[in-house]
């Protein structure tokens, strides 16, 4: 019954809060660029509207087209369920920290798919945008997790984060600043943040994520943007449970979920902070230096992962 | 301050820092500007100095506090504004020209880090370490892996001003692997070696310069119609 009802919890966490993350994001950008900003709220609002208007599909499109924000937000949701967010994960029966990676791999091959599917040209050029970063990605992402499996010998993610709960000043250790360098990286790159992608852009030359998108509207489109920001608030929280695990319950009880709540929204905004930091003092990269950036998010989580070894 | 304190506490502080190094060095073989370069090897040597004041702190050794306050004027700020003035000077806003690509660069540095960290793990003796003692350990391989990796730059630059760079990152492993193999070298050396680092950052500013004027490019590779 726990085990149903802290699914449920954690589902309703993660739909609510994720749209609160990306307003705080964007309004703490624009206060720190000297700009007013939309309201925290601007997020709820925006998806409320989406929601209630129209949609236009293109004539060309298949069912892939109709399917894909489903499985957008479907996996985005399954995904943020395998994480821990303020206990153990409600579905870490099902897989560990493979699975989450690779579920949301799956919602981003149909993003591609539905990016070429229009027949437009500009998805297309997001599609192949958005595998190539990922495909770059992906190696200094697992490189990293398996970093962190190693010491604790497990990749489930329930246990990965005790083992590390369990040792003080752990996440100070080499390998685990590498890791967490790496994965830092891997966050900004998968959840389209400046130096990769910008999510206010849709300037043609520029737009990777935006790209993909631009034949959705309506309830479909409110789908993919509620479904990103799940995404993001799901690799938000594998990263600040698994290298900062502190104030993680380990049940899921009544008075532990509100000290476990409270920790999880202060480490989320620390690390809300630190992307507001890295967006607003870097420029846009131009595509071919993407992979010079994950080329050193590669070599950092190499370097973790060796040093676990060594030392 | 219990925690200040414990060496246990000190040995993960220090292992932590030279993570940073080492992180900080990988960016400086990744990053493009000459300007950022100069900041980032500052940064560098500021998380130096914190260091070698950590291992003062935990070994109760005045002179290592010295050579950290040292560090501090000469690495973190004399030498950062002598290298900015002389951009200024020569006016180069131009990215740095790596011969190998920087990917390619990136994962060979990444490959000089790990032959160094099986060269530490030699000098290793678990056995005979203990408390203070135990500071160093993981600092020895950051600090080969600098040194390898300044070497490198050194040898994948083509430009004068940023082999200059290389050179000093190098000379920071050096600084390092001193700190933390022999908990400080005499004061008298320490000061030796800052004073060299100053030295040869004036030494060869003036030879950028010139060679800036003679052939209009920082170019090093240029210097071979000299031969005869």
């Amino acid at each position: 019954m726990t085990a149903v009802l802290s699914a449920f919890a954690q589902l309703v966490l993660l739909l609510a809060l994720a749209p609160l993350i990306s307003g705080f994001i964007r309004k703490f950008k624009a206060r720190f660029q000297t700009r007013r900003g939309p309201g925290l709220l601007q997020p709820y609002r925006d998806l409320f509207k989406l929601f209630r208007k129209g949609m236009v599909i293109p004539e060309t499109s298949s069912w892939i087209f109709s399917a894909t924000p489903w499985v957008v937000f479907g996996t985005s949701v399954a995904a943020g369920l395998l994480v821990p967010m303020v206990s153990t994960a409600p579905l870490g029966l099902f897989g560990g920290v493979l699975a989450v990676v690779y579920v949301l791999a799956l919602g981003r091959f149909f993003l591609a798919l539905a990016g070429l599917d229009t027949g437009s040209s500009f998805g297309g050029l997001g599609s192949s945008r958005e595998m190539t970063i990922s495909a770059l990605a992906e190696p200094a992402m697992m490189l990293a997790v398996f970093t962190v499996a190693i010491g604790a010998s497990s990749t489930s993610l329930s246990e990965i984060v005790r083992t590390a709960a369990g040792q003080s000043w752990r996440f100070l250790a080499p390998p685990q600043v590498l890791a967490f360098a790496a994965m830092f990286i891997v966050l900004i790159a998968e959840t389209g943040r400046i130096p990769v992608d910008n999510p206010a852009t849709h300037l043609e030359l520029t737009m990777i994520h935006e790209a993909m998108i631009l034949e959705y509207s309506g309830p479909y489109l409110a789908l993919i943007e509620w479904g990103a920001s799940v995404k993001q608030l799901a690799l938000m929280s594998l990263l600040i449970n698994v290298f900062w695990p502190f104030g993680l319950q380990p049940e899921w009880s009544g008075a532990g979920v509100l000290a476990g709540l409270g920790w999880l929204l202060v480490k989320l905004l620390l690390l809300s902070c630190a992307i507001v930091l890295v967006e607003t003092t870097n420029a846009k990269m131009r595509l071919f230096r993407v992979p010079e950036l994950l080329a050193v998010g590669f070599t950092l989580s190499a370097l973790g992962l060796v040093s676990t070894f060594l030392l | 301050m219990p925690l200040l304190d414990n060496p246990q506490f000190g040995e993960k502080i220090v292992t932590l820092m030279a993570a940073l190094v080492l992180v900080l060095q990988i960016a400086m073989v990744a990053q493009r500007w000459i300007i950022t370069n100069i900041r980032i090897f500052a940064a560098q040597s500021l998380l130096l100095a914190a260091i070698a004041g950590m291992v003062a702190h935990f070994n109760g050794a005045a002179h290592i506090y010295a050579a950290a306050v040292l560090t501090l004027v000469v690495k973190t700020v004399l030498v950062p504004i002598l290298l900015e003035r002389l951009v200024e000077r020569i006016d180069i806003r131009r990215e740095i020209e790596p011969i190998l690509n920087v990917p390619l660069s990136i994962l060979i540095s990444g490959g000089l880090t790990l032959i160094a960290y099986i060269v530490a793990e030699s000098f290793h003796r678990p056995e005979q370490a203990g408390g203070a003692a135990n500071l160093g350990h993981n600092a020895l391989a950051v600090a080969i892996s600098l040194f390898l990796i300044g070497f490198f730059m050194m040898i994948n630059r083509r430009k004068a001003l940023t082999q200059v760079l290389a050179l000093l990152s190098l000379e920071n492993g050096l600084f390092l692997a001193a700190i933390s193999l022999t908990y400080g070298m005499p004061l008298i050396v320490e000061l030796g070696v800052l004073f060299d680092v100053l030295v040869a950052v004036m030494v060869l500013g003036i030879l950028v310069y010139r060679i800036r004027e003679s052939f209009e490019s920082m170019d090093v590779s240029r210097l071979r119609r000299l031969r005869g």
